[in-house]
């Protein structure tokens, strides 16, 4: 203890002469800082209502609800978050997760309400002082809760995979299934879109728990084309994946193809469970595709007795008739079959309808008929030269090749169309000529330009590797035949536009960017109609018709009474449409078959 | 800690070795041998540091783990001894007379756990809760949502809506799943 | 220096768990509670005394008013989601939770943190440092009657907690330590605002220096009170600056290099005897070396780099089997979380092991005896205690 003791404690006394270090105004002269973890904000035009948010609220601080003006539609729920700031402790983890980046937070903080109700509202929709506050919490760059990038799925090489019709794809192993079913965020969006609103987050969940029984259970509830649809489904969930937003969609095909991967088939049936006892009633199903087998399917399940006609040597329509082996094995089809087949559904294969069957002869011997034919008529381009033997249809083609039949393989073919079709017999026929020629001479021409392709990218990367040549916005005018009849190429203009003004299909050319497509065969890949002659005419005469194609209701119901219509022939080419389709059916037509019983 | 694990071996008859990083293992011990082991560690070994006490409801299993981790300040290392009692009669012999400040512990754990330590100063005494009827609340089968949901009441007005279940509702509502 | 040991012959035998039989009837003792209110601890807790005149025969700690049941809470919420309700265990230093938490889910889920998140973790656990010892200087001076210390260590702790909500986005919970690294970088200049942010630091580390360390006042009622001697050190699990302060040179920093202690230039403080005035003066020294310690950070540290991990899908987030404990050492002591997996997307068990829970209970109850009353309020806080963190 010393003097100085006694006398430093005054030095306090300094203060006196300096100035207040408080903040005078602190509401306007303190904003908060640019990173200030206030206030929610939410660009609800960007957000999608997915509900990350509420999942991840440790608090269950948010609320998804509806708001006016906002419509359900496909990929976005309609539902916005509600925050109750009763409850959120602003750690901002709703921000981190955000799938789309529309939920940020404001730097303001101060706030103040009697009515203790205020403080629970929807950032975006009811409008709030903070709206355009430029600073305060973003999720930084680089900072994510979710991982953006897909499993890769492994493929065979180019190189190795031109001279046959092997599967391209592996398929993923358990642990690659694994990590990419846990990018998954559940929140089920794809439900909606998925046109037989399969259970996605449900059997991606089993994949997550390895739980495949199960995983295939749920499959088979709403897809019995499940080994089909897990190789060549058109997969639009993919399209409004919320991962999508900032990211790659979850590989939500090749996720059911593992679980289908993953079960012995001879587990399947057990899984999948026993048809229920019979009801003595009687259908049939024209057509052994997707649209009429699922409807066989679930008809069967229910009981009835099913009887299916298919005019082809095997089952499974443009899944296996059109449909390339190397997208989609044959023996992944045949299982599928051999499941329907196993429900008790008697398929008649090599029996068209016309000489020994009859509509006529159908409509008497069953309770109800289910026409689903898909199309199987490839459409001429009416091209100066087309009606050349040389000049094929690729649904044609296709076919003999599935069928096994010796098709004259030429060293160049020239292909017309720019759909998934004209990939698929460009890519076969690349093969064969591989196998038998020793090198690829194809050459595609699509009317749209890259950018509004419409086959899958996937498709046109693959068909590039595979040494397919691929021109854009290239209209067909004339095949070109030689003086001695044969044909040595396509003629194309440049495409300016394809529609009109009124948005009609009037394609305009730039004549001046003339183009000659060396090719001894010339194939036309522009779309296909359905076969109805079969029907006879006195049952075309007495359906109700719209632009070629048989007018259904809602539940794909005929004007007749006992008729029913499905899959392509009335709703265009997609096979999981088809099978959502066939779904309809059976339940239209058991409902009906039930109102029988009781009347 | 190899080294050490394998003194202690030679010792004691050890259950689980897990050495789980330079400076930390941890080793399963029955409960009778555990004050033997922890007097060895703290007496011989350096280990005079008692970091904590606490416990592990296994409960599917129908035991608690109870967690000694002791220090060696010199050496800058830890380790754990994990003594496994029944869950149905959870009672361990207290540690308080090696180390005072192990009676806290031990209190905490009757209150938390409804594990008895006899003879350790003021252990019924309420130590965090006051007035508590419910079963140890630390226990797994203490629900803590069922109990704020029964004792709590939500502010009125709140409802959530599930994304798919209401795509559904507004886009497909008569179709199947 | 008169150790504080009265003759204890006139007062009743303690019993075998050294609780004593107190007839108040007599009319010789008085039980007085000191708390739950008081500003001398952040947090509430009482002191059951049992005095005589003004001698305290006998004091029992109650805790439990700031009981939230984190632990439990936790059992119930997913990794990620426990990340934003660890900082709430302990107000005044909220981030040595976020990187404890943090750290065992790494080591227990296998994650490589970047190396600039170490260091900008290292940064923000030691600008916690100083703002959990400038609330202590508030409390300790504040036991005295010297109230201004009080306003000027909070002035500076506000500058700290600009510096804080410029770097976090938050003042006080920054939620900014999470899993897998840190948030974001250091935003533009911040090194600057920083150095500023120091200098007035130092300045009143000066004043509070000139005005409460000496003052003979502050002298007279701290020196030689409240004795933690060697000896206790072990059995009543002392650590950091109450153990410091007599001479034992331990600091998980320096013995158990976490973070990017193991690359900074720095000495434990320590002093001789511990009393209330000497773990004063080893925290006032202490402020000094994160000072230090900061600016060799803002330094030495890299400019760019990645400042987070690529996580797992945070909503499926499953940790294999394991437990684990991770320490630190932080402004009052030992901090630590004993974290046990089960394999499932929940930690099966979390215990958080503060200091506070030896120093305020078993500890305090032993210094305590035969103290004078008005010295009780300067004893509690001069082992610096966070009530939340003993009953959590």
């Amino acid at each position: 203890m010393t003097v100085q003791d006694v006398l430093s404690p005054f030095t306090a006394w300094k203060n006196l002469f300096r100035d207040p270090v408080t903040v005078r105004d602190p509401l306007t002269e303190r904003p908060g800082a640019a990173r200030y973890r206030g206030f929610h904000k939410n660009d609800v035009a960007e957000c999608i209502g997915c509900g990350t948010c509420e999942a991840i609220c440790q608090n269950a601080a948010i609320d998804m609800v509806p708001v006016d003006g906002i419509e359900t539609k496909e990929g976005d729920s309609g539902l916005r978050p509600q925050i109750d700031y009763g409850r959120c402790c602003w750690c901002a983890l709703c921000v981190d997760v955000c799938m789309t980046g529309s939920l940020t937070m404001s730097n303001e903080y101060t706030w103040i309400d009697s009515d203790p109700d205020a403080f629970r509202f929807v950032p975006g929709v009811d409008h709030k002082s903070w709206d355009d506050a430029e600073l305060g919490y973003h999720r930084p760059d680089g900072h994510r809760l979710t991982p953006p990038e897909r499993i890769v799925m492994r493929e065979m090489d180019p190189e190795r995979r031109i001279g046959n019709f092997e599967e391209i794809v592996d398929g993923y192993s358990v642990e690659e299934a694994r990590a990419e079913a846990e990018r998954c965020v559940a929140c089920g969006l794809c439900v909606a879109t998925c046109p037989a609103h399969m259970s996605i987050p449900d059997y991606i969940a089993t994949i997550r728990e390895g739980d495949y029984e199960a995983g295939l259970k749920l499959l088979y509830e709403t897809n019995p084309f499940s080994q089909v649809c897990g190789r060549v489904c058109t997969h639009k969930c993919e399209t409004v994946c919320a991962v999508h937003h900032e990211g790659d969609p979850i590989a939500i095909r090749w996720l059911k193809r593992h679980i289908t991967d993953q079960v012995d088939r001879d587990r399947y049936v057990d899984i999948i469970g026993r048809p229920a006892g019979e009801t003595g009633h009687k259908v049939a199903v024209v057509g052994a595709g997707p649209a009429g087998l699922t409807a066989a399917f679930d008809l069967a399940r229910m009981g009835h007795a099913v009887t299916v006609f298919e005019a082809r040597k095997h089952a499974g329509g443009m899944t296996r008739y059109g449909i390339p082996e190397y997208r989609l094995p044959y023996d992944a089809l045949d299982a599928d079959v051999d499941v329907i087949r196993a429900m008790g559904v008697d398929i008649k294969c090599d029996t068209p309808i016309g000489d020994k069957v009859t509509m006529t002869g159908l409509e008497k011997d069953f309770d109800t008929v289910l026409v689903a034919i898909g199309l199987h008529l490839g459409r001429s381009t009416r091209i100066p030269g087309s009606d050349h033997p040389k000049v094929a249809k690729a649904v044609d083609l296709l076919r003999a090749i599935t069928d096994g039949e010796t098709i004259d393989v030429p060293k160049t073919a020239v292909v017309i169309g720019g759909g998934n079709v004209a990939m698929d017999i460009a890519r076969s026929l690349a093969r064969l000529q591989k196998q038998i020629h020793g090198e690829v001479g194809m050459t595609v021409t699509a009317l749209e330009d890259f950018s509004h392709f419409l086959a899958d990218p996937e498709e046109v990367k693959e068909s590039f590797e595979e040494g397919i040549e691929i021109f854009d916005a290239r209209g067909p005018r004339e095949v070109l035949v030689d003086e001695v009849g044969n044909v040595t190429g396509l003629k194309t203009w440049k495409v300016v536009s394809i529609f009109d003004d009124k948005g009609r299909f009037a394609p305009t050319y730039d004549e001046g960017d003339e183009r000659i497509h060396v090719g001894t065969m010339v194939i036309e890949a522009i779309g296909q109609a359905a076969d109805v002659a079969l029907l006879g005419e006195a049952l075309t005469e007495k359906l109700e018709w719209n632009r070629g194609r048989i007018t259904v209701d809602a539940d794909g119901r005929t004007s007749e009474p006992w008729l029913w219509a499905a899959g392509d022939c009335v709703n265009g080419p997609d096979v999981v449409h088809a099978v959502a389709d066939g779904h309809r059916v059976a339940a239209s037509m058991d409902a009906v078959l039930k109102a029988k019983e009781l009347s | 800690m190899k080294d050490l694990t394998d003194r202690l071996g030679t010792l004691f008859s050890l259950g689980d070795i897990t050495e789980k990083r330079d400076d930390l293992a941890f080793v399963s011990v029955a409960p009778d041998l555990l004050r033997a082991v922890i007097t060895h560690l703290r007496d011989v070994e350096g280990f005079t540091h008692l970091v904590l006490l606490t416990a592990v409801d296994w409960i599917e299993g129908g035991q608690f783990q109870l967690t000694y981790l002791v220090h060696n300040r010199t050496r800058a290392r830890d380790i754990g001894l994990r003594v496994f009692i029944d869950r149905e009669e959870a009672t361990m012999a207290g540690i308080h007379d090696l180390w005072p400040t192990a009676a806290t512990y031990q209190r905490e754990l009757k209150e938390m756990f409804g594990i008895d330590f006899p003879g350790s100063p003021r252990i019924d005494e309420e130590f965090i809760l006051e007035g508590w009827t419910d079963i140890p609340p630390y226990r797994r089968d203490f629900d803590t949502k069922k109990y704020a949901e029964e004792t709590y009441f939500h502010r009125p007005g709140r409802e959530t809506f599930d994304p798919a279940t209401h795509m559904k509702d507004k886009l497909y509502p008569g179709e199947a799943s | 220096m008169a150790l504080f040991e009265l003759d204890r012959s006139q007062y009743p035998e303690a019993k075998a768990d050294g609780s004593l039989d107190i007839d108040l009837a007599s009319g010789k003792y008085l039980k007085l509670w000191q708390g739950p209110q008081h500003p001398g601890i952040t947090g509430n807790m009482s002191v059951e005394l049992t005095v005589c005149g003004d001698e305290v025969v006998e004091g029992r700690t109650h805790v439990g008013y700031l009981h939230r049941g984190f632990e439990k809470l936790m059992e119930r919420r997913t990794f990620i989601q426990c990340f934003p309700i660890v900082c709430r265990i302990c107000v005044p230093e909220p981030d040595f939770n976020e990187y404890c938490y943090a750290a065992a889910v790494e080591e227990l889920a296998g994650l490589e943190v970047p190396e600039r998140a170490h260091w900008i973790r290292t940064l923000i656990l030691e600008m916690g440092r100083i703002n959990s010892y400038m609330m202590y200087l508030g409390g300790q001076a504040g036991s005295f009657g010297m109230g201004v210390i009080g306003q000027w260590a909070t002035y500076v702790r506000d500058l700290m907690l600009d510096r804080f909500e410029e770097m976090t986005g938050a003042r006080i919970y920054h939620m900014f330590i999470l899993p897998g690294g840190v948030r974001d970088g250091l935003p533009e200049g911040f090194a600057v605002r920083m150095e500023e942010t120091l200098r007035e630091v130092e300045r009143a580390l000066k004043d509070i220096n000139d005005v409460m360390y000496c003052n003979a006042v502050f002298k007279k009622r701290t020196v030689g009170v409240g004795v933690i001697t060697p000896e206790m050190i072990e059995p009543y699990g002392v650590t950091g600056p109450n153990a410091r302060a007599a001479g034992v040179a331990k600091d998980v920093r320096k013995d158990q290099p976490y973070l990017v202690y193991p690359e900074l230039d720095f000495e434990p403080v320590t002093g001789s005897v511990s009393d209330i005035y000497t773990r004063a003066d080893v925290r006032r020294r202490d402020v000094h070396v994160s000072i230090d310690l900061i600016r060799q950070i803002l330094q030495k540290m890299p400019k760019d780099g990645p400042v987070m991990t690529r996580l797992p899908n945070v909503l499926n987030w499953k940790i294999p089997e394991g437990e684990t404990y991770i320490r630190g050492e932080c402004s009052r002591g030992e901090y630590g979380y004993y974290l046990v997996t089960d394999g499932s997307g929940y930690p099966r068990r979390v215990n958080v092991r503060g200091p506070s829970y030896t120093h305020a209970m078993a500890l305090l109850e032993k210094l305590i005896v035969n103290a004078n009353i008005s010295d009780v309020a300067g004893l509690m806080v001069s082992l610096h205690t966070y009530p939340p963190e003993i009953e959590r």
